[in-house]
């Protein structure tokens, strides 16, 4: 009797550890699956690229770079949202790996010293996935991409 | 809807041909040219940028005069900056700015052109960029000065005045010539090279400072100056190394009626500016530290001004803690010297006997502030400095050497808007 409740009290222990291993793993999945949708970058169907590396996407966001490496002829056009956007901020911080304010002060120091451009600051994701749809060489970046937009993304490798 | 118009255009144009009056097809003609050329350009607005600043601050000095009558409450600084850009074609950029800064004494807000330059993109991959700018351009020195009379984009409501002096900002801020730039964009970071040459612009500031006061003639630079620099940052831009250098020569010449006893012969003033730059960011704090070293000979002034060689020397450590998004507080100390052998000024007292008192060959600051990004256009800030020396005063402000105080402090209130 007592070897019997010790086996059954064994057997319910090892379901409730199955029990909480499919909840740390379902919940690790939630993370990921989080981390990969929270943020993607997405480009207008004219640019003829599936990937980039991270320092192309850096390259292409700081303004450094003004055509489509694999199309000479196609310039480059950068979409952001605000820098106070939850959104512009999780991008740069886990995406391109760069703090929001020194993004703006790369920004600046090419505006103030006329060595360069800056982004367009778009106020909305809906807005930012329809620029990108209408603006040949577009690239931006969104949360969720919701489906039948007429944008493609870009993955990072 | 500039086709539609084309369309109408063309029409007109076919019906008044066929109407043989070649006046009025020939002014259809040049409608159509017209309306090409706006449709053109409504394209092109895609690639047009405006931006720009203003800025109104509110100074007080407990001794000394710093910006206008500060001792007495100034509001002598305003700085006001309207700048564009054109990307012609990706390897074709035109860009400039107009600057109007009210600074006391110094300036009196005249809008000035701060650049306006031509950027030729030879080269352009992901690994590497080669172009060239010519026209007016901002000089790469130090981390600040390309961006210097932009409230936004300095650490404080004053940059370090020991490295970059507002009492002789023109000398250093822009150059009319060329510069010559090559990035590489490598695996470890981003390694960036600029060689250039151009007149630098010396104004009566220039002459204050290195003469002393405004003689009856003309300081004038006469020859192009050079300049190098070299910068490294990493992946991330959280490193920033850099290095960056020019030179100036300058010529004195003298008023024809001037009096020989009073003012100096056609002498040189030649030197060479050095900054060495080091900076290290965290998402909430930022390190920087700055050297700099000003060689400066002058020569052949005649007996009223003998041959003289002096090493400027400047410093500074500082940090920015950036505590809530939209507070961020500074801590600096600075300390800069008219001449490294001679910090506590005591030669330059006995060379001028007595004119130039030994105060002014030193300056040492400790600065503390908090700025306020109210949002994305709108910033506050204010700032406390407690000063020991004057070196970094200009004699334009101060012109009463007997009355200069080796001991001050100032607090100044700066807000500031853009676009």
């Amino acid at each position: 009797m007592l070897i019997d409740s010790i086996v059954l009290s064994q057997v319910i222990d090892s379901n409730r550890w199955q029990w909480w291993r499919h909840i740390i793993v379902f919940l690790m999945s939630c993370s990921c699956l989080h981390l990969v949708q929270a943020q993607t970058i997405i480009i207008n169907p004219s640019v003829h690229l599936t990937c980039i590396d991270q320092n192309t996407a850096r390259l292409l966001f700081t303004m450094r770079i003004q055509q489509w490496p694999n199309q000479e002829h196609l310039p480059v056009r950068v979409f952001v949202l605000a820098d106070d956007n939850p959104v512009h901020r999780e991008f740069t911080k886990t995406v391109l790996e760069i703090f929001p304010y020194q993004l703006r002060h790369v920004w600046d120091r090419q505006l103030f010293s006329g060595t360069g451009q800056v982004p367009i600051t778009l106020t909305s994701e809906q807005e930012m996935i329809m620029s990108i749809a209408k603006t040949p060489g577009a690239i931006g970046y969104v949360s969720i991409l919701p489906k039948n937009s007429n944008v493609y993304t870009l993955r990072l490798e | 809807m500039s086709v539609f118009y084309q369309k109408i255009l063309m029409f007109t144009h076919f019906v008044w041909n066929k109407l043989r009056q070649p006046a009025i097809g020939m002014m259809t003609t040049y409608l159509l040219l017209l309306a090409e050329v706006t449709s053109a350009a409504e394209s092109l607005s895609d690639q047009l940028q405006v931006h720009g600043f203003i800025s109104q601050a509110v100074l007080h000095t407990t001794e000394n005069q710093w910006l206008g009558d500060s001792a007495h409450t100034s509001f002598a600084f305003t700085e006001i900056g309207v700048n564009s850009s054109l990307r012609l074609t990706p390897r074709l950029l035109f860009s400039g700015q107009i600057l109007s800064r009210r600074a006391g004494e110094l300036s009196n807000g005249t809008p000035t052109i701060d650049f306006a330059l031509a950027d030729f993109n030879l080269v352009s991959s992901t690994h590497n960029q080669v172009g060239i700018r010519a026209g007016r351009f901002k000089n790469p020195l130090g981390l600040y000065n390309e961006t210097r009379d932009v409230p936004f984009t300095r650490s404080g409501i004053f940059l370090p005045q020991v490295i970059y002096f507002d009492k002789v900002r023109n000398l250093a801020l822009s150059s009319d010539g060329l510069l010559f730039y090559n990035d590489f964009y490598l695996e470890n970071g981003n390694i960036s090279f600029s060689l250039g040459g151009g007149w630098p612009l010396v104004d009566t500031n220039v002459e204050n400072a290195y003469l002393f006061r405004n003689f009856s003639g003309q300081l004038q630079a006469d020859n192009p100056g050079w300049l190098a620099s070299f910068w490294y940052s990493n992946q991330s831009e959280r490193f920033k190394l850099g290095l960056s250098a020019m030179t100036v020569d300058m010529q004195f010449n003298p008023n024809v009626n001037a009096l020989p006893f009073t003012t100096p012969g056609a002498g040189h003033v030649d030197l060479l500016y050095l900054v060495a730059s080091v900076q290290y960011n965290t998402e909430q704090w930022s390190f920087t530290a700055e050297y700099s070293r000003e060689p400066i000979e002058w020569r052949q002034f005649g007996q009223l001004f003998p041959d003289y060689k002096a090493n400027a020397e400047g410093y500074y450590l500082q940090t920015t803690y950036r505590f809530h998004p939209q507070w961020e507080w500074l801590l600096r100390y600075e300390e800069g010297f008219a001449n490294r052998a001679d910090r506590h000024g005591n030669d330059l007292e006995q060379i001028s006997h007595g004119f130039i008192k030994k105060e002014m060959g030193f300056s040492k600051i400790f600065s503390t502030g908090l700025r306020w990004n109210i949002n994305s256009q709108w910033m506050l800030r204010a700032e406390y400095q407690l000063h020991n020396g004057c070196f970094i005063l200009s004699p334009r402000e101060n012109p009463d050497f007997s009355q200069l105080e080796r001991n001050w402090s100032l607090f100044t209130l700066q807000i500031g808007f853009r676009f």
